[in-house]
């Protein structure tokens, strides 16, 4: 063990690492690539999805025409979900004008609405909803329900229903979806940033045929594959600092827990990403190879990682899949001690995994790095 | 014309003889449809939640078991000597329920009883359907305890169209198709581009006779009969895997996706001629297609929840218009009057990108 430590800060490592920077640092494009797009990203997502429900339009047909009836309507579009766009004559028209995507919902007032309720019957209203989008249509559904239930509680005066359900929202009280979203996405952009970066510093020896000049060198082949991602994981951890400021300064993402446990976490999500990209780099002949190649991991790693939709909606045979995918458990790490400040004590299971699948991917690779070279 | 239908006979050789190429154009975008159609989705069955029942009566008990019925939630036992809260905080359960004691007695003196949902708003979304479900098993539970005072003056009797089971898979179905169209041919093109940069056999082009128009549409043509391919596949798959059909007239789709293949590969043309080196030039397409047609067309979350500084970026993709398009061909059946306005803006898009791809391809002569 001491020798190996004696080894690795001997000059000829230091050497080969500063090799690596000094090629990083030359390289441009790979300089840009590791600043503006995760910026660019991470501000992308955090703004542009959003997954609140809000400013549909609503269509009515009001054959009632009396006060109760203009009552209703105004209940419903007082909040920002609904924004009434047309009253319709018949709900025939209203019909077309769903289904010719003018309107999300459609809420047809019977004819004897006023009447009935004067009566102290129940009047049935027809709520039409565009459910084509499921969640919308379910989220809608439960809004048209709440305004008239409110409705109703006013109108039944004392008579108010036995029981009541008071909800409250815990960690996320503002129901804030960028955090969710930035904090979904932040292992997304680790990986996908690093493997990318890391794929391209490797098949760069391999296209213009340097192996065979690092291999002339006294550099051990551990020596040569360690050189290569020491730089790699320093550049990345700035890149994860970057990103962190965003997510601080631009989303407001609190945070809760303790630092050191995220950027542990962050490491270990580097590390998964140099694994990666240098596996990808094994593999690949050229770099467009890699770029190719990569379109088969990327895709699904981002998508089925709970990053941006919930793994508890995915289908049951899908679900035990994302425990192989390192964004699934730093997305839950993140999540976990970023929002909701928790502990070692609460999130060792998925750290130890990340760590796991960071030394497996890292081990078969350089495995794999170190088999080309000799 | 013969020498546009001899070049993209050379393109679809060339295709033919790359086993990656064809693997990214009909294999990939299959599988990824068909994963992320399924999987992608918002809504949450299933939440696991907790129950602490502080007033262990029968008619607690009751309540209880209106949520273990219910399909929406999956109540977990709350171990002995644990807070709710701690089951929140380790991320086992998404809400817990509070029973409050005297819950029974006050129900039986007429007066409203009031029961706790804490809820887990890390997932603003989830939280929100969370709420929505709790609220409705606590209202039937309401009307089963006290009929009489539970019936309320105004009922609603809500009707879902076009998607009536609220399969989420019905609606990101054809949003993944689109993705993968609005990807993978205008990667192909890009590479077939740059491909002509790069290895600079771009100068046995300029010696030759054919012009720069019928060089660009054999190239484009090539490409569209791939994506064609593919659009006619990821079809099928919407009629097998996800259970679709068509709800009006298909004719707007055939349209749609003749004019959106073209603006797509297109768009890879362009790319590709811009920047004459094959792995920047899937690089940039792969970022520009991948991450404009997934966020700013409302393939997840809705186009008008982006705020207004980058909203008007989105009606810049093609992909948003040709998303309205597929869904209402699968799900509405608008037909013309719902879509046409959509068609034209893809044409227009179309033209645009083409127009761009010929300059860049005359400015590369310049430095040729």
């Amino acid at each position: 063990m001491r020798g190996f430590a004696r080894r690795l800060l001997a000059r000829r490592f230091w050497a080969l690492a500063l090799k690596e920077l000094r090629q990083i640092r030359r390289d441009r494009r790979l300089t840009v690539s590791l600043i503006v797009p995760p910026v660019l990203q991470v501000l992308l997502f955090g703004f542009a999805l959003d997954s609140e429900v809000r400013n549909l339009r609503l269509g009515v047909v009001d054959e009632s025409r009396t006060a109760e009836s203009r009552e209703l309507i105004s209940v419903l579009t007082q909040n920002a979900t609904f924004q009434l766009v047309g009253a319709y004559a018949t709900p025939a028209a209203l019909g077309e004008a769903l289904a010719t995507a003018r309107l999300d919902v459609g809420v047809v007032i019977p004819y004897h609405f006023a009447r009935m309720r004067m009566r102290g019957q129940p009047a049935t209203v027809q709520v039409l909803l565009n459910a084509a989008n499921a969640n919308t249509a379910q989220i809608s559904q439960g809004y048209v329900e709440g305004a008239v239930a409110w409705l109703n509680r006013d109108l039944a005066g004392a008579r108010a229903a036995p029981v009541e359900l008071r909800a409250a929202f815990i960690y996320n009280p503002g129901l804030v979806n960028a955090w969710f979203i930035v904090t979904g996405v932040f292992g997304t952009l680790i990986i996908l940033n690093g493997s990318l970066v890391s794929a391209a510093t490797m098949i760069r020896e391999k296209e213009r045929g340097t192996v065979e000049q690092l291999l002339m060198t006294p550099a051990s082949a551990l020596e040569v594959v360690l050189a290569k991602l020491v730089p790699l994981f320093l550049l990345l951890m700035t890149m994860v600092a970057l990103v962190l400021t965003v997510a601080r300064l631009v989303f407001d993402v609190p945070f809760r827990g303790n630092p050191l446990l995220l950027l542990a976490a962050c490491g270990g999500c580097v590390l998964t990403g140099i694994g990666l990209g240098t596996f990808i780099s094994t593999v690949a002949r050229s770099a467009n190879q890699t770029q190719l190649i990569s379109f088969f991991v990327n895709p699904p790693l981002a998508l089925l990682s709970g990053g941006l939709t919930p793994i508890e909606a995915m289908p049951k045979w899908v679900q035990p899949l994302t425990l192989l995918n390192p964004i699934a458990h730093f997305a839950k790490i993140a999540r976990s001690v970023l929002v909701k400040g928790a502990g070692l004590d609460v999130v060792y299971p998925d750290l130890l995994a990340l760590l796991a699948l960071a030394a497996l991917l890292v081990g078969v690779s350089a495995w794999r790095f170190r088999r080309q070279l000799s | 014309m013969r020498r546009i239908l001899a070049q993209a006979r050379k393109e679809l050789t060339q295709i033919r003889r790359d086993r990656l190429a064809l693997a990214l154009t009909l294999v990939l975008p299959l599988a990824l449809v068909a994963l992320m159609g399924t999987s992608v989705s918002l809504t949450v069955t299933d939440i696991p939640i907790v129950i602490q029942d502080l007033d262990q009566t029968p008619l607690s008990r009751q309540y209880a078991d209106a949520f273990r019925g219910s399909l929406m939630f999956r109540v977990v036992t709350l171990p002995p000597a644990m807070a709710p809260e701690a089951m929140l905080a380790t991320g086992r359960v998404r809400a817990a329920v509070i029973i409050p004691e005297h819950f029974a007695r006050e129900i039986r003196r007429g007066r409203p009883a009031e029961a706790q949902v804490l809820v887990d708003a890390t997932d603003g979304n989830t939280a929100r359907l969370t709420r929505g479900g709790a609220g409705q098993v606590t209202q039937a539970f309401a009307r089963q305890v006290a009929p009489e005072r539970a019936r309320p003056p105004i009922q609603t009797a809500t009707r879902l169209w076009f998607n009536p089971g609220r399969e989420s898979s019905k609606f990101y179905g054809p949003g993944f198709m689109v993705l993968a169209l609005s990807i993978f041919p205008p990667v192909l093109a890009a590479l077939a581009m740059s491909r002509e940069g790069e290895q600079q056999t771009i100068l046995q082009v300029y010696v030759s006779s054919i012009s720069a128009h019928e060089y660009l549409l054999g190239k484009i043509l090539a490409g569209m009969v791939t994506g064609l391919t593919q659009c006619l596949l990821s079809v099928g798959l919407m009629f097998t895997l996800f259970g679709l059909r068509f709800a009006g007239d298909p004719m707007p789709l055939v349209a749609g996706s003749v004019l959106f293949v073209f603006c797509a590969v297109a768009f890879g043309t362009l790319v590709g001629a811009a920047i004459p080196n094959q792995a920047a030039a899937v690089q940039a397409v792969a970022l520009g297609g991948f991450l404009l047609s997934f966020l700013l067309s409302g393939l997840i979350f809705p186009i008008e929840n982006i705020p207004d500084a980058l909203r008007w970026v989105s009606s810049l993709v093609h992909a948003r218009y040709y998303i309205v398009i597929v869904r209402d061909a699968f799900l509405q059946g608008g037909g013309w009057p719902a879509v046409w306005w959509a068609e034209l803006a893809i044409g227009a898009i179309g033209v645009g990108y083409y127009t761009l791809a010929w300059r860049a391809m005359r400015r590369m002569q310049v430095k040729a």
